[in-house]
C-alpha cells in the first residue's frame, strides 16, 4: 500500500517534469533543424536531417545579419562589472550599517533603505531613461550597469549576516590593532563568502537576463545585449527561421543556467531566509 | 566616551559608495519622475510646460485618450493577476509537497527540473514559447494534429492568449514559489505530526491544522511577491500576443512605454507610471496588513 502510494507519487512528478523540460527539449531539437524542417510542424523530435548551420552562422554572424557574439560577450561583461560593484559597495554598505554605530544618520538610512525594497521598478524606469539621456549615457556601457547598482537587497541581505555575527571575533581583531577598513576586509568579508556567492549569482542573473531596461538603454546593433537582441529577433522577421532563433536562445541561455545549477545550494537557503525575516 | 570626528568620518565613507547609487539611481529618479509627471514632457522637445496635475487629472476624465489607454492597460493587468496569482500559489504549494513526498535522493534533481526555467530571461523564455504556441509550426498544435484535432490559436483568440499567457507564467516562475515553500515545509517540526498521529489525524487533517498555519507567514510573502510580480507583467504580452487579439492582453506597462516611446509624451506616461506604482505599494500594504492582523487575532 505504501509503496504503490510512493510509485504513484514518483509517477506523477515525473510526468510533471517532462511537461517542464518538453519547451527546453524542443529548444534544443528545434536549433539543430534546417528552416523547412523548423517550420514544417509536427512533433519530430529528433531531426530527420541534423545541422549545426544554424549555430555556424549565428555565430559568424552570417544570414541573420547580427552580431551575437557582441552581445554575448556585452551581456557577460556588463554582468560581471555590475556584479563586482554590487558586491563592493553593498557589503561596505552593509558593514557600516551593521557594525559601526558611530556612523551619522545610520538609523535614518537603514529605514530608507530599507522602504526602498517596496519600489516598484515602474517609477524609476521613464526618468531614469531621461536621467541617462540627458548625461549622454544611453548606449553606453555604464547605462547598462549602473541602474542595477542602486538596490538595497544586497545590503539589506549582508546587513542581516553581519548583524549577527559574533561581537567576540570582532573585538579580538580590534585589540591586535585591526582598524575598520582590515576588520572589514579580513574578519568581516571572509566570513559573508556563502552570501556573497548568493548575492552574486542573483546580481549576475539580475543584469544578464533584464531584457526591458537594455532593449530601450541601447540604440546601436552592437551595443545590445544578449536578451535585448533575442527580443528584438523574435519581434522581427526572425521568427521564419526557428531553428536560428533557437540555436542564438539556447547559447544565450547556457552562460546563466550553468550559474543557477551550479550555485543552487548556495543560494536556495537564502532565498527563504530573506522570505521569513 | 563620544566617538571622534575622524572615526565618524571613516564610518561614513562605508556607506559613501552605495548612498551614492542609491541617490543617483533610485531617489533621484523618483523624484525626477514626479517633476516629469507635472509637466507636458515631449520626449523630443526641449520645451516642457508645467501643467500641475493636469496629466493625472486627465487619466482620470472619462473620454480622454490617456484615460482608456490606463484603465484598459489597468483591466487587462488586473484580469492577469487574478487568473495567475493563486494559480501561482496553489500550484507552487502543489509542487512543494509533492516533492517533498519523493525519496529523499530524488528530491534534489527534481527540485531543479522544477525551478530551472526561473532562471531564463523573459526575452528567452517568450522566444522559446512563442515556437510552441506557433500555430502553424509550434509544438502544441503539432501534438494536436496528431490526435487528429484541429489546432488552437493559441496567441491570437481568446481565451486562449489569456491561457498562453498563464501557462508560460506559471512554467517560467512557480520553481521559485516552490523552493520558498519547500524550505517552509521543512521547517515544521516533525513533533506536531506525531503528536497530531498519536491523536489519530488523517492526512487532510494534518495539512489543514498543521502545515498550513505552520507556513502563513511564508504564504504572505509567496502572495505578495506573486501579486507584485504579476502586475509588472510586460515581457509575455509584449513578445507573445502583442497585445492581441485587438487590446486585450494589452497590459498597463505596456501602455505606458507605447506612451512614452511611441507617442513620446513623457509626462502622462510618467503620470500612468508614478500611478501604477502607488497601486503596486498599496496592495501590498494592504496584503500584508490583512494577513498579519488575521494572524494575531488567531493567536
Amino acid at each position: 500500500m505504501k509503496t504503490t502510494k510512493s510509485w504513484l507519487l514518483l509517477l506523477l512528478a515525473a510526468a510533471i517534469a517532462v511537461l517542464f523540460l518538453l519547451p527546453l527539449v524542443w529548444m534544443v531539437s528545434t536549433s539543430f533543424k534546417n528552416d523547412f524542417e523548423a517550420l514544417a510542424g509536427g512533433i519530430q523530435l529528433f531531426p530527420k536531417k541534423p545541422t549545426v548551420e544554424n549555430y555556424v552562422m549565428g555565430l559568424q554572424g552570417e544570414l541573420m545579419n547580427v552580431p551575437i557574439t557582441k552581445w554575448i560577450a556585452n551581456s557577460l561583461s556588463v554582468g560581471a562589472a555590475g556584479t563586482v560593484i554590487v558586491l563592493l559597495i553593498d557589503s561596505m554598505a552593509a558593514y557600516g550599517l551593521a557594525r559601526l554605530p558611530d556612523m551619522p544618520l545610520r538609523r535614518t538610512m537603514l529605514s530608507l533603505f530599507i522602504a526602498s525594497l517596496m519600489i516598484p521598478g515602474v517609477l524609476t524606469f521613464l526618468p531614469m531613461y531621461m536621467e541617462f539621456n540627458a548625461l549622454g549615457l544611453i548606449n553606453t556601457y555604464p547605462a547598462l550597469i549602473l541602474p542595477a547598482t542602486a538596490g538595497a537587497f544586497g545590503v539589506f541581505l549582508l546587513y542581516q549576516f553581519f548583524a549577527s555575527f559574533p561581537k567576540e571575533i570582532e573585538e579580538a581583531a580590534r585589540i591586535d590593532g585591526a582598524n575598520k577598513w582590515q576588520i572589514y576586509a579580513r574578519v568581516l568579508l571572509p566570513s559573508a563568502v556563502s552570501i556573497l556567492v548568493t548575492l552574486g549569482i542573483f546580481t549576475f542573473m539580475g543584469i544578464y537576463n533584464d531584457f526591458v531596461w537594455p532593449l530601450y538603454a541601447t540604440t546601436s546593433p552592437e551595443m545590445r545585449t544578449i536578451t535585448a537582441g533575442i527580443a528584438i529577433m523574435a519581434t522581427g522577421s526572425y521568427t521564419q527561421s526557428y531553428g536560428k532563433l533557437m540555436a542564438m536562445t539556447l547559447i544565450a541561455t547556457l552562460p546563466v543556467v550553468l550559474v543557477f545549477i551550479g550555485g543552487q545550494r548556495y543560494f536556495v537557503k537564502a532565498i527563504t531566509q530573506s522570505a521569513v525575516k | 566616551m563620544r566617538p571622534s570626528l575622524l572615526s565618524r568620518f571613516t564610518s561614513f565613507l562605508f556607506i559613501t559608495p552605495y548612498l551614492a547609487a542609491f541617490c543617483l539611481f533610485l531617489l533621484f529618479p523618483i523624484l525626477y519622475g514626479i517633476f516629469i509627471s507635472l509637466h507636458n514632457f515631449e520626449l523630443l522637445s526641449t520645451e516642457h510646460d508645467f501643467v500641475g496635475l493636469r496629466n493625472y487629472i486627465d487619466i482620470f476624465t472619462p473620454g480622454t485618450y490617456t484615460n482608456s489607454l490606463f484603465f484598459r492597460g489597468l483591466w487587462a493587468t488586473i484580469q492577469f493577476v487574478l487568473f495567475s496569482v493563486p494559480l501561482l500559489i496553489v500550484t507552487g504549494l502543489g509542487l512543494a509537497l509533492l516533492v517533498n513526498a519523493l525519496p529523499r535522493k530524488l528530491r534534489s534533481l527534481f527540485r531543479t527540473v522544477f525551478f530551472v526555467p526561473y532562471a531564463l530571461s523573459a526575452s528567452v523564455m517568450a522566444v522559446i514559447w512563442l515556437m510552441m504556441f506557433d500555430t502553424n509550426a509550434g509544438f502544441l498544435n503539432g501534438l494536436l494534429a496528431k490526435l487528429s484535432l484541429t489546432g488552437v490559436p493559441w496567441l491570437t483568440d481568446v481565451p486562449w492568449a489569456w491561457v498562453s499567457l498563464i501557462v508560460t507564467t506559471l512554467w517560467w516562475t512557480i520553481g521559485f514559489n516552490m523552493i520558498i515553500f519547500v524550505n517552509a515545509l521543512n521547517e515544521v517540526p516533525d513533533d506536531y505530526y506525531e503528536a497530531a498521529s498519536i491523536d489519530g489525524a488523517g492526512a487532510w487533517h494534518k495539512f489543514a491544522h498543521i502545515t498550513l498555519p505552520s507556513i502563513r507567514p511564508v504564504m504572505l510573502f509567496v502572495m505578495i511577491t506573486s501579486t507584485i510580480a504579476s502586475f509588472n507583467i510586460y515581457a509575455q504580452p509584449f513578445l507573445l500576443t502583442r497585445g492581441g487579439p485587438g487590446d486585450t492582453t494589452k497590459v498597463l506597462l505596456m501602455n505606458v512605454l507605447d506612451q512614452a516611446f511611441i507617442r513620446k509624451e513623457l509626462g502622462s506616461a510618467s503620470a500612468m507610471a508614478i500611478l501604477m506604482a502607488l497601486l503596486i505599494i498599496i496592495i501590498s500594504i494592504v496584503q500584508f496588513k490583512l494577513t498579519t492582523g488575521r494572524k494575531e487575532n488567531a493567536s
